[in-house]
């Protein structure tokens, strides 16, 4: 599914990224645990093709994106993968809905699935969210701003999924979210990326939601750079 | 599409800045079109001051000072021309029609013109326009004025009202030819050209207040008290062998018929209803039937326009008397050149005004682009490229500017309309409400082109960002 290989990058000749190897399965749910500093979002650009490493591969579904275009591995990010941020994750002038069918914009196979799945972009908008606990129907005609850091989240996990992406990326998903809300918003999302067969990467500095998981792996010890920053 | 509506929404998420942008753009686009308008409208205005006459022959000299004095009434030309010149040229083949003009009077600041009845059927103005009467009707009496609609509704005068005549252009100075009252006969419609400040009588009249004891016929040197009946102001002239040898020819004339007084009482009698009484000059002056000796230039129109060349070589190598002969729509090009000056310096004015305005845009895009990062990064995840973040920006400058440029124009038309009435009643300024023209298409094409060139800085910008930023969102 994923296949990491020899991967090295630098930021202005200061090695970040320094990844021997790393195998991710299909429909694997793995916990990614790094603290800020560890490189992780580094990393989380590189398997979203966002940046270049200089050297070493990285293969996503069979294909390598060193041997795409940046657009190409921009249309590939749009079709196969969908990311979940810390906070703010939702942009303010954008309705729910619009906020939720964002990805369609930029991927007719996201958009033509999800189109199959529910006949149209609202219903199948309303379907998320109400598998994510979302059940007023009334909410994705309202503004963003108007909602619980919550309920926005959970907006933004929506969005990753609609069209059912093979990868959802979790950055922090729930970090703004109390003890409560955390326990309930993992749940649903592993519910859902189950249901649709999505491989799951959750990544977080927090090492007690790592029970949740069949699979983790500690950064700091998978990146030989930041071992040594560490030290 | 789908860029251009995100990058709509963005902004109307940023309504103060986006209304201040928009304001600054608009201001500037209707300054910018609005001297446009105003240069194109004065030009025509210019332009529209006379028509239809192939020549204006005056003394010789300059072509822009005869043009100005017999035009635009602006200056006087102290160099005249006879009157017989006047009738040897209106007898020329080529010549359809010709007007005689004569000057150098004034009523209250307001230029006398004074011409003969002719002047009414050849003169026109703009699209070969006559003048019209809007009160009373023309009159062919020698001492009816006809006033221009501005200087009825300035000096409220109305028809039926006395207007004495100062000779010179001053007020002050001048001679005051109060011995010579004139009645308003008529009042003209506005015609937005020098007519509407003008004063216009006869040649007779003017003859009549400038012969050389100024219009005091029947005075005598030292003389106290003006002899009340017309025959002893003419035993009067009898006396003086000194006068023109119109006048003196005139009077002769009238020697021989010793019922001239009949035919002045007659004459008094068919202007009675005018409710003034002749004076003494008045009386005499209309016996004598003066004709004017000089003028100071005629309008002349020709039977075809192939003839004007020849026409204005003939009459510039006139034998009897140094003529010059202008085509007012070439010497009107000409005057209008000396203008070019202040248009060129208005114009660079207003050019800056819109740079500021494009600039003001340009900053207030580079301040929102630091906010704005993490609304990029967030379009990144989702697969926009760093080109979609790129067509955002110059997108919401796009929309701004073409937002600014539609509120532009719908000011400057709103200010048209508003400034219509007063510009026409309070200067006498005809301003006429157009389409935009090419050029001003032109210049709105320039404008928003460079809303997008100028937006390629904060895009270029946002660009290197989104490459280096990716889907971090940095803080």
């Amino acid at each position: 599914m994923i296949n990491i290989n020899n991967l090295r990058f630098a930021w202005q000749k200061e090695p970040i990224i320094n990844i021997d190897a790393l195998s991710i399965e299909q429909g694997q749910h793995l916990f990614i645990e790094g603290s800020s500093g560890s490189g992780k979002s580094t990393l989380l650009n590189l398997l979203g093709g966002v940046i270049t490493p200089q050297s070493g591969e990285v293969e996503i579904l069979g294909q390598s994106l060193n041997q795409m275009s940046s657009s190409q591995k921009d249309s590939f990010r749009a079709n196969h993968i969908g990311f979940i941020f810390q906070q703010f994750n939702l942009i303010p002038y954008l309705s729910v809905l619009e906020n939720i069918t964002l990805p369609c914009t930029f991927s007719i196979d996201r958009k033509q699935k999800a189109l199959s799945r529910s006949g149209s972009l609202q219903k199948e908008a309303i379907r998320l969210l109400s598998a994510l606990g979302i059940n007023d129907p009334a909410l994705i005609k309202r503004s963003v701003n108007e909602l619980s850091v919550g309920q926005q989240q959970r907006v933004a996990a929506a969005r990753a999924m609609l069209g059912s992406p093979d990868i959802i990326i979790a950055d922090e998903p729930t970090s703004a979210l109390d003890n409560d809300h955390r326990q309930v918003f993992i749940k649903i999302l592993f519910e859902e990326c189950e249901k649709e067969n999505i491989t799951l990467i959750f990544v977080s500095h927090d090492a007690t939601l790592k029970h949740h998981f069949s699979h983790h792996i500690n950064l700091q010890e998978l990146n030989q750079v930041s071992i040594k920053e560490a030290l | 599409m789908a860029i251009l509506s995100l990058a709509f929404k963005s902004l109307l998420n940023r309504k103060l800045t986006f209304f201040i942008t928009l304001f600054s753009i608009a201001i500037s686009v209707t300054l910018l079109l609005g001297v446009q308008t105003l240069k194109t409208e004065t030009n025509s205005s210019f332009m529209k001051s006379i028509s239809g006459t192939d020549l204006i022959i005056g003394s010789r000299g300059a072509s822009s000072q005869l043009l100005l004095s017999s035009v635009f009434h602006i200056g006087n030309t102290p160099n005249t021309i006879q009157y017989n010149t006047y009738k040897k040229i209106s007898q020329s083949p080529a010549v359809e029609w010709a007007v005689p003009i004569s000057m150098g009077d004034s009523h209250k600041g307001y230029t006398v013109m004074a011409t003969d009845l002719s002047f009414y059927d050849y003169f026109s103005f703009a699209n070969k326009q006559h003048l019209k009467v809007d009160k009373g009707a023309i009159d062919d009496d020698m001492f009816a004025v006809v006033i221009g609609s501005e200087v009825a509704k300035k000096l409220n005068y109305n028809i039926g009202d006395q207007v004495i005549v100062t000779h010179g252009g001053g007020e002050i100075e001048g001679h005051h030819h109060d011995n010579i009252p004139f009645y308003i006969s008529a009042i003209l419609a506005p015609s937005f050209t020098a007519i509407d400040q003008t004063l216009i009588i006869s040649l007779e009249a003017m003859e009549a207040m400038h012969t050389d004891n100024h219009g005091h016929f029947g005075a005598l040197p030292g003389e106290q008290i003006l002899p009340s009946d017309n025959h002893q102001a003419h035993s009067d002239h009898d006396e003086h062998e000194h006068h023109d040898e119109a006048i003196h020819e005139e009077h002769a004339d009238h020697d021989e018929h010793e019922h001239h007084d009949a035919a002045a009482h007659a004459d008094h009698d068919a202007h009675a209803h005018h409710g003034h009484q002749d004076t003494q000059e008045q009386r005499v002056a209309r016996l004598l039937k003066i004709k004017p000796e000089k003028i100071n230039a005629i309008f002349v129109g020709l039977t075809s326009p192939q003839a004007i060349l020849s026409m204005q070589s003939y009459v510039n190598n006139y034998q009897a008397e140094p003529l010059s002969a202008i085509i007012p729509a070439v010497a009107l090009q000409e005057l209008w050149q000396f203008f070019s000056l202040a248009e060129v310096a208005l114009n660079i004015v207003t050019v800056f005004v819109v740079l500021v305005g494009l600039l003001g845009m340009l900053s207030i895009i580079l301040m929102s682009l630091n906010e704005r990062r993490r609304e990029m990064a967030i379009l990144r995840s989702v697969g926009a490229r760093p080109g979609h973040i790129f067509g955002l920006i110059i997108g919401e400058a796009g929309f701004v500017c073409f937002a600014g440029i539609l509120l532009g124009v719908a000011l400057l038309y709103l200010l048209l309309f508003t400034l219509q009435a007063p510009l026409a009643s309070y200067y006498g300024f005809y301003l006429d409400i157009n389409m935009l023209t090419s050029n001003d298409w032109f210049i709105l094409a320039i404008i928003q082109l460079s809303a997008l060139v100028i937006a390629f800085i904060p895009g270029w910008l946002i660009y290197k960002y989104s490459l280096s930023d990716g889907m971090s969102i940095k803080f």
